[in-house]
């Protein structure tokens, strides 16, 4: 277990800057997850943070080691790959030992060792298999293994559940989140999905073209994003974003979308510049009172129907508990949650605090 | 209906490519085991009770080239094939894994050299080594089959060490293991399969060069196909001895072919990444 500090990292290829400027905490025991669609540099981040790249600027601290220069084994860390990479020729055992023997432990230490990660892996009927033998899960968990025998510091992840199907996904996530609970070894995770990234961490670092937008908890990415970018990456279906006009009575304000007006919280002060609104699809309210709109769309997923409504100049997908009743072209009124309205700068597209 | 005749159009036609293939072969072990004056009667005298291995004791005699031609081109096959492995896998890996500038410039220099077809370069290469004092001699032999199957052995090895995905180095490198270790427990056994096939490769091509080594060689270093092309003369071919020689001289090639048949099909790398 360990600290992660990096200090103004960044990394450049030739011209492309796939980081830049990246200041990261990581507390000692803490699961991190650096979440960003493809291309944002995430993956780039973590080959820097092990060794694998080198960075072009910036400081990487571990405890309280610098490790710029030390070699990926020196600085004591474990990977898992997106592709598990695991040795072809070598069977269960000899992969998941294979870091002892460069170390010319004795055979049977090697041994020893292998068969207590194998039973914590459910991986002991599986030892003398050879790669292509095994189902994805298994070779999944032949990659933790390998890095689990190691006993790092720090465990890096890159999108370890890409490849796997939807079921077999949401089981690697749990035994995942187990062998953190159970080891309390700090970790970096990287993934493009938003739901794994939620799930799994104690906080979330969203990157966009190689900066980090926000770094916060679960929590605090999904309740307070601080910018548009961070509100729609986060959240499934999508936040809707409406660019609307606040328009101030003496008794109500309001917030004008299209043909229709939102009462919205009363504000002391009017903001200066225009400002956007965000409401994610479990604050806006479909009911007797509101707005009158026409149902465009319903889709049931379950424990949930999704449910997007038209009106002249504006719309909204709303999430309903259970099964809807309603069906396409039906009238309802739509209303939003007061407290669930979050107002962006236009301009900016930071999220503003309105009081 | 239609499926079957089409079928059965497509035994026809593998039947009969396999007896175009195999034909001669059949053809030159049955000769190789009849007297002369059997091969020259007409009709060929195909009389079993006149089979005998005479022929392949007579080429044996050592008075006869033919045991000397086969050591000779097991020394120039077998040091042509392994200094192709060597050299040819260590380029390969180079120009498969580090970005060398020019680094196509040189994979296509490499492949122009196979675009001259040989009698073109017959008459300069013979002056070349001549000048060199290497006619006649093994190490001028070898010098030439390796300019012709390395470039080859390059390009085979380099499109395999490109299919080695790079997580396999870097999973190495995070698990501790030095450069050298990553290539001697990772890379190399993993590359086994297509260095066998290359190898085995590159041993047959300059085990059955006839042209070249007809231009540059005289007595000392004549290789198995001289030896072989010797028997016949200009008032008369020793058919039965000629192909008892050639028999012979395919034996080696088949041996390497099956016992490394395995190694060459087995494609180790499956399993190593999910794709």
């Amino acid at each position: 277990m360990a600290t992660l500090k990096l200090v103004n990292v960044s990394k450049r290829f030739g011209e492309v800057i796939a980081c830049s400027n990246i200041d990261l905490v990581v507390n000692e025991g803490e699961f991190i997850t650096l979440l960003g669609p493809s291309g944002c540099g995430k993956t780039t981040l973590l080959n820097v943070v092990a060794g694998l790249e080198e960075l072009t600027e910036g400081e990487i601290w571990i405890e309280d080691r610098m490790v710029n220069d030390l070699s990926p084994y020196e600085r004591n860390l474990a990977m898992v790959f997106q592709n598990y990479a695991l040795y072809p020729h070598m069977t269960v055992a000899e992969n998941i030992g294979f870091s002892m023997r460069l170390r010319k432990r004795p055979k049977e230490e090697i041994a020893d060792r292998v068969g207590h990660v194998a039973q914590t892996l459910e991986l002991e009927k599986l030892l003398d298999r050879l790669p292509r033998e095994l189902s994805g899960g298994q070779q999944q968990r032949v990659a933790i293994g390998r890095a689990v025998i190691r006993e790092p510091t720090i465990f890096l992840f890159d999108e370890p559940f890409s490849n796997l199907d939807a079921a077999l996904r949401m089981r690697m996530r749990v035994e995942i989140k187990e062998l953190h609970q159970r080891l309390g070894t700090t970790s970096v995770f990287v993934t493009h999905d938003q739901e794994e990234a939620l799930s799994l961490s104690d906080r979330i670092a969203v990157m966009r073209f190689g900066r980090i937008e926000q770094f916060g908890t679960p929590e605090q990415v999904y309740s307070l994003p601080t910018s548009k970018y961070v509100a729609r990456f986060i959240g499934s279906p999508q936040l809707d974003i409406f660019e609307g006009d606040i328009e101030s009575t003496n008794e109500q304000m309001n917030y004008r979308i299209g043909t229709e007006r939102f009462p919205m919280p009363t504000l002391t002060q009017l903001p200066d510049k225009p400002v956007d609104l965000g409401v994610r699809p479990e604050h806006i309210l479909l009911g007797s009172e509101g707005a009158p709109a026409v149902v465009h769309l319903v889709q049931p997923i379950g424990p949930f129907t999704y449910v997007t409504v038209t009106w002249e100049g504006g719309n909204a997908t709303a999430r309903v508990s259970g099964v809807s009743r309603l069906r396409p072209r039906d009238k309802v009124n739509v209303s939003y949650d007061i407290t669930g309205m979050l107002f962006f700068d236009r301009e900016s597209s930071l999220r503003v605090e309105l009081n | 209906m239609k499926k079957n005749l089409s079928k059965v159009i497509l035994q026809i036609f593998l039947i009969s490519f396999i007896f175009l293939a195999l034909g001669p072969i059949l053809w030159a072990i049955v000769t190789s085991f009849l007297p002369l004056s059997s091969l020259t009667a007409k009709p060929i005298d195909l009389d079993p009770t006149k089979f005998s291995l005479r022929n392949y004791f007579e080429v044996l005699d050592t008075s006869r080239g033919l045991l000397s031609g086969l050591i000779n081109s097991m020394i120039i096959a077998t040091f042509t094939a392994s200094v192709a492995l060597v050299v040819g896998s260590a380029a390969a890996y180079a120009l498969a894994r580090l970005s060398l500038p020019g680094s196509n410039f040189i994979l296509l220099a490499i492949l122009a050299t196979q675009m001259f077809p040989g009698i073109v370069i017959a008459i300069p290469l013979f002056i070349v080594m001549s000048r060199l004092g290497m006619i006649d001699t093994h190490f001028g032999l070898m010098f030439v089959y390796l300019s012709f199957v390395l470039p080859i052995v390059i390009w085979i090895l380099k499109g395999f060490f490109e299919n080695i995905p790079i997580q396999l180095e870097k999973a190495a490198a995070i698990d501790g293991a030095t450069n050298s270790q990553t290539f001697r427990f990772i890379i190399l056994p993993i590359s086994l399969p297509p260095l066998f096939a290359t190898g085995v490769f590159a041993f047959i091509e300059s085990w059955n060069e006839f042209f070249f080594a007809i231009i540059l060689t005289r007595i000392n270093v004549k290789t198995a196909p001289i030896a072989i092309s010797e028997f016949a003369g200009q008032y008369r071919t020793l058919y039965g001895q000629m192909l008892a020689s050639a028999v012979l001289a395919s034996l080696p090639v088949v041996i390497l072919a099956i016992v490394f048949r395995k190694f060459i099909l087995e494609g180790f790398v499956e399993g190593a990444v999910k794709t």
